[in-house]
């Protein structure tokens, strides 16, 4: 009746399964002149535009291919791990986090580009380089497994016009740290009295989730005296009673402005972009977050753009100037790339002065350059726009210190479980004292760092 | 002999079972049979090559035993459990509840109550990423709609539903209770509307109406659907990622995260896959009796029928 | 006449206590409707609330949706017009992203339906013997969740070159959907009479024909209830869609919508009025098809 029999259909569907279990139909070879890459969406568009023209550019002027993924931020995260992981991997992955470069570097998933980053050594701020400099436990030795693309540093950001509105001057802001703090609680108080029932002074991340807490956190430990914390050789020093006491101070500040109202307590939901929001609705004076990108958002609202006030660190209480922590992200090549020479050549090419000057300049300014003669020689960087001066004089002209995921890769799980942060919320919350929350908290990192031990070379 | 004993196990001496082939047959005759295999072929193949392999690949990213001293380890994994267990136990449980006692009510008459029904059932049949991150906005303490409502209706402050502990954990299971309920009643409903209406009718000769009605007739027919269905959602639960990952994500200060939400923070935010599988595998214990159990009372409700 | 008027006062005692009893009743009824009345308003708001605010939001205007408002101020369908036109650069495309979205559901459905009437039918209908081993070892899927099982999935899906792929969530959500159909399927069909089967195959009809002469048209409302089933699960779906697609040519929409998370513009009347856009065709689905979900998913659940 039917031509299919049913032996024929059996044999069908035996061989699909077959096929299905046993095939490996991922084609292994990439043309010899196309190299893969994966790249973090921007925050706004004219980032992605720039890194367009750029890979433009450069199949032009190479004649090469560069077949790219512009991937979201979050999931990027996900999936360059389970890349690295499954070891199917593009030839070029974009860092986009603190952890992923350090702690896949200790595992020697990337390949040393050190003859890359030679091409441009004499230009490299120093960050970049600390940056850049990351350890390898495999070969038991640090060396250059990034080439450097973009600076970040962690600014304030300020409505001038709010200061304004309380009453205060924004002239009168204090030089100095626990005064520049303090300087926004009378802020507060005078919004409030004016009759705006929803704002806050004080925008710091207290929160467990993201990157932010975790800067924020450490610019307190820093101004405190704590930036030893880690030692440029990658030795914990929690035992440091200095240390110790930095963090203390730390904690007891920040839990002191939130339990006394001058923090919003929805900060402790926040993620990474919810401060961002917050403060662009103006639901906070303050705010002390990585990046220009909060100014950067408003870049086509003119009158909203000039409101905000962009500042580096204030001093130390003892009027020292405090290094900023900035952190060099970057491209890296993982091991099981299938195009390497390609990589390579682009990855030179992309770190000549120029054309990284004008991909960063395309992107709106809001990361910036790795190598100060760029920001020197182009006015763009420290004349034309007043948050672009203080951002990028923050980043590359004062003392800076690289993040700690780059002295040693166990902060990096530290990071993500926001020990230090949660040790302030502990106090904050859950009536811990501080002295006993640090305690806590330096005793998880202590367990964490027993699995990254760094030879002493 | 042989024949004595032949007769007495009573089967007839001529046949015998030739081998595997024809024990696995059964009944069915030989191309009939080859049409049964071909027909469960491509869900085996599936199964095999979708679920089988992945999990024992997961079992095997799982097995280190030093990943389950690390997660003992981390400051949050207690109250991770703590958190799934009170998740599945009041969550599961009350939604169950909830939906049995509204399907009660959805069979009342009235073109009004089908008409609320179909609103009852909105929230399920919407997709749930958009939803779900809307619930979160409206829960914000700040300017979330929960909120502003509470301010202009009554003058009071809503509290911050999202910033402690406990509430949060509540708008987790209050968020779970609203997108899936209506599922579930809708199976009720139509369980209730299996039950003959001479069952009922019978009943009310005797003179059992309303809570007698309930508790004789109702709820013995409706248990054991109650029951696989109770199994079936915790089962579904355990594995529920998305309710708290965008309700709270974990907030305030990761003290709501269930093992779901850990296990893949551990895979990804931490960048360590096997710890991911070696979290979610602390809820075998819990699952595989669970399984057990409903295929146990499947099987035995397949007898039954 | 004293009978009578006996018998009209015995009459009118007995009407008294039919009226009081008749006044309880009503009282009852009243208290009753008056209970079902207000249950009816809470539940409508407490469905429609959230939803209420993803519609609220999407039309606000920009400058509104952070602000302390219960009606939007300004109300506008700008977002919508943005989102159809695909004018913001998360939303440049769209179109290709939700026609994506509604081809994973399609095939999600076809593939569900397909695979698990044929495994139902193998087991429950031609009675392969340990059949019920296979209707385990479906249920088994459930031990592992499919949020523990992403991570697994996820490499092997690497090694075998699925990557940014919709066939991968495609199969992922086949696998997890199958086990449930033909659980159902299985209840379903104990309400169909083997004899029918068995009067086919005296006919002479191969179990092909019996499948789809016999077995499909009796169980159409069970298939028309999962095909709904997978429909909104593949609909509902966030996990796999996140993890295994992620460039901007292999989207879908709720990736599509996760990016605006990312933004530092806050766009979010956008958002939800993608987000509303997006929830259309299920709600549309389940709407059409609500009777058969009812009757096919229950059936056999249920002595009686």
């Amino acid at each position: 009746m039917n031509r299919t029999t049913r032996r024929s259909v059996l044999r069908g569907s035996a061989g699909l399964v077959a096929a299905a279990a046993l095939a490996r139909p991922y084609i292994a070879n990439a043309a010899a002149s196309t190299a893969s890459m994966w790249l973090a969406q921007g925050f706004v568009p004219e980032e992605d535009e720039a890194y367009k023209a750029l890979v433009a550019d450069y199949q032009k002027a190479s004649g090469n291919t560069i077949d790219y993924s512009i991937i979201p931020f979050a999931p990027l995260r996900q999936k360059a791990v389970s890349a690295v992981a499954a070891g199917v991997v593009p030839d070029l992955m974009e860092t986009a986090d603190f952890q992923f470069l350090y702690l896949n570097t200790w595992k020697n998933n990337f390949l040393d580009v050190s003859d890359v980053f030679e091409t441009q050594k004499e230009h490299w701020s120093k960050n970049a380089v600390e940056c850049c400099f990351a350890y390898n436990d495999v070969a038991k030795k640090r060396s250059y497994y990034q080439i450097p693309w973009k600076s970040a540093a962690v600014p304030y950001h300020i409505w001038k016009s709010l200061v304004e509105k309380s009453g205060q001057k924004v002239a009168d802001i204090p030089n100095t740290w626990d005064a520049f703090h303090n300087f926004f609680r009378p802020v507060q108080d005078g919004l409030k009295k004016a009759g705006m029932r929803n704002v806050y002074g004080l925008g710091y991340q207290l929160t467990a989730t993201g990157v932010d807490p975790i800067n924020t956190f450490n610019s307190f430990l820093i101004a405190y005296g704590g930036e030893n914390i880690v030692t440029p050789q990658g030795q914990l020093q929690t035992s440091d009673p200095q240390v110790k006491e930095a963090a203390i101070k730390a904690a007891t500040f920040m839990a002191k402005a939130f339990t006394d109202g001058y923090v919003p307590p929805v900060v402790l939901n926040w993620n990474d972009a919810d401060d961002n929001n917050a403060f662009h609705a103006k639901l906070m004076a303050m705010d002390f977050d990585g990046t220009i990108s909060t100014e950067v958002a408003l870049y086509h609202d003119k009158e909203q753009y000039d409101d905000i006030l962009t500042m580096g660190l204030p001093l130390s209480n003892e009027g020292k100037q405090l290094p900023a922590q900035v952190n060099t992200f970057g491209v890296v090549i993982p091991q099981g790339a299938q195009n390497v020479p390609v990589a390579k050549e682009f990855m030179k090419y992309t770190i000549q002065p120029e054309v990284l000057n004008q991909y960063l300049k395309a992107g709106l300014g809001r990361w910036a350059p790795p190598m100060p003669e760029i920001a020197k020689n182009d006015p763009f960087w420290l004349e034309e726009d007043p948050h672009r001066k203080a951002y990028t004089n923050l980043t590359l002209f004062g003392p800076t210190i690289p993040i700690y995921e780059a002295r040693n890769p166990g902060m990096a799980p530290v990071g993500a479980e926001n020990a230090q942060m949660n040790a302030v919320i502990n106090v904050m919350k859950n009536g811990m004292t501080p002295q006993a929350a640090i305690e806590a908290a330096f005793k998880r990192i202590e367990t964490i760092f027993a699995k990254y031990p760094i030879v002493q070379s | 002999m042989t024949s004595v004993s032949a007769i007495q196990l009573g089967r007839p001496l001529a046949v015998r079972r030739h081998g595997l082939w024809d024990y696995l047959r059964g009944h069915l005759k030989g191309w009939e049979y080859l049409w049964a295999l071909a027909f469960i072929i491509p869900y085996l193949a599936v199964f095999v090559v979708f679920v089988a392999y992945p999990i024992v690949y997961g079992l095997w990213m799982g097995h280190d035993p030093a990943l389950y001293r690390e997660l003992w380890a981390d400051p949050i994994f207690l109250n991770t459990v703590v958190n799934t267990l009170i998740y599945l136990a009041v969550a599961v449980n009350l939604k169950m509840f909830l939906a049995f006692l509204l399907s009660g009510f959805f069979v009342r008459p009235g073109w009004w109550v089908k008409a609320l029904l179909i609103v009852f059932v909105l929230p399920w049949a919407v997709p749930l990423l958009p939803t779900f991150i809307s619930v979160h906005w409206m829960l914000d303490g700040q300017w979330g709609l929960l909120n502003n409502l509470l301010w202009v209706l009554f003058g009071i402050d809503g509290p911050y539903w999202l910033d402690s502990h406990w509430i949060a954990l509540g708008s987790i299971i209050a968020s779970y209770i609203w997108k899936f309920m209506p599922f579930w009643t809708v199976i009720f409903i139509a369980g209730r509307m299996a039950i003959s209406p001479e069952l009922y009718e019978a009943a009310a000769v005797d003179g059992a109406t309303g809570l007698r009605r309930f508790v004789h007739i109702t709820f013995p027919l409706l248990a054991t659907l109650y029951f696989v269905n109770t199994l079936l959602s915790t089962i579904f639960s355990v594995g529920d990622f998305a309710t708290p990952f965008f309700i709270t994500n974990g907030g305030p200060a990761l003290t709501t995260y269930t093992l779901a939400n850990l296990g893949i923070r551990n895979a990804f935010d931490l960048s360590d896959p096997n710890l991911g599988v070696a979290t979610v595998m602390t809820a075998l214990p819990l699952m595989i009796p669970l399984v057990i159990f409903m295929m146990r009372k499947l099987r035995t409700m397949a007898v039954e029928q | 006449m004293t009978v009578i008027a006996v018998e009209g006062r015995a009459r009118a005692r007995t009407d008294v206590g039919a009226l009081r009893s008749v006044r309880v009743v009503r009282r009852r009824r009243y208290l009753t409707n008056i209970g079902a009345a207000i249950l009816s308003v809470v539940l409508v708001i407490w469905s429609l609330l959230p939803i209420y605010n993803m519609i609220m939001v999407a039309l606000d205007s920009h400058s509104d949706v952070l602000s302390t408002h219960v009606f939007p101020p300004h109300p506008s369908l700008y977002s919508f017009w943005i989102v159809i036109t695909e004018g913001y650069w998360y939303l440049q495309f769209f179109w290709e992203q939700f026609g994506r979205s509604v081809f994973l559901a399609g095939m999600v459905v076809l593939l569900t339906l397909t695979i698990g009437s044929l495994a139902a039918f193998s087991v429950g209908r031609l009675r392969v013997r340990h059949g019920w081993l296979v209707t385990n070892c479906a249920l088994l899927t459930y031990v592992i969740p499919a949020s523990f099982l992403a991570i697994p999935f996820y490499r092997l899906m690497a090694q075998y070159g699925m990557m940014n792929n919709l066939w991968a969530v495609i199969a992922a959500l086949v696998a997890f959907t199958t086990p449930y159909a033909i659980f159902i399927f299985q209840q379903y069909g104990r309400s169909i009479p083997i004899e029918l089967d068995e009067a086919a195959r005296i006919d002479g009809a191969s179990p092909v024909q019996i499948y789809f002469r016999v077995y499909l048209p009796l169980m159409a409302p069970a298939l028309v209830a999962i095909g709904t089933f997978a429909l909104l699960a593949a609909w509902n779906e966030f996990l796999y869609q996140f993890l295994l697609l992620s460039s901007t040519k292999s989207m879908t929409v709720p990736i599509a919508i996760v990016q605006f998370l990312n933004s530092d513009e806050a766009p979010w009347n956008y958002m939800m009025a993608t987000a509303v856009i997006y929830a259309l065709p299920p709600v549309v689905a389940y709407y059409a098809f609500r009777k058969y979900m009812a009757a096919g998913l229950t059936m056999g659940g249920v002595k009686g």
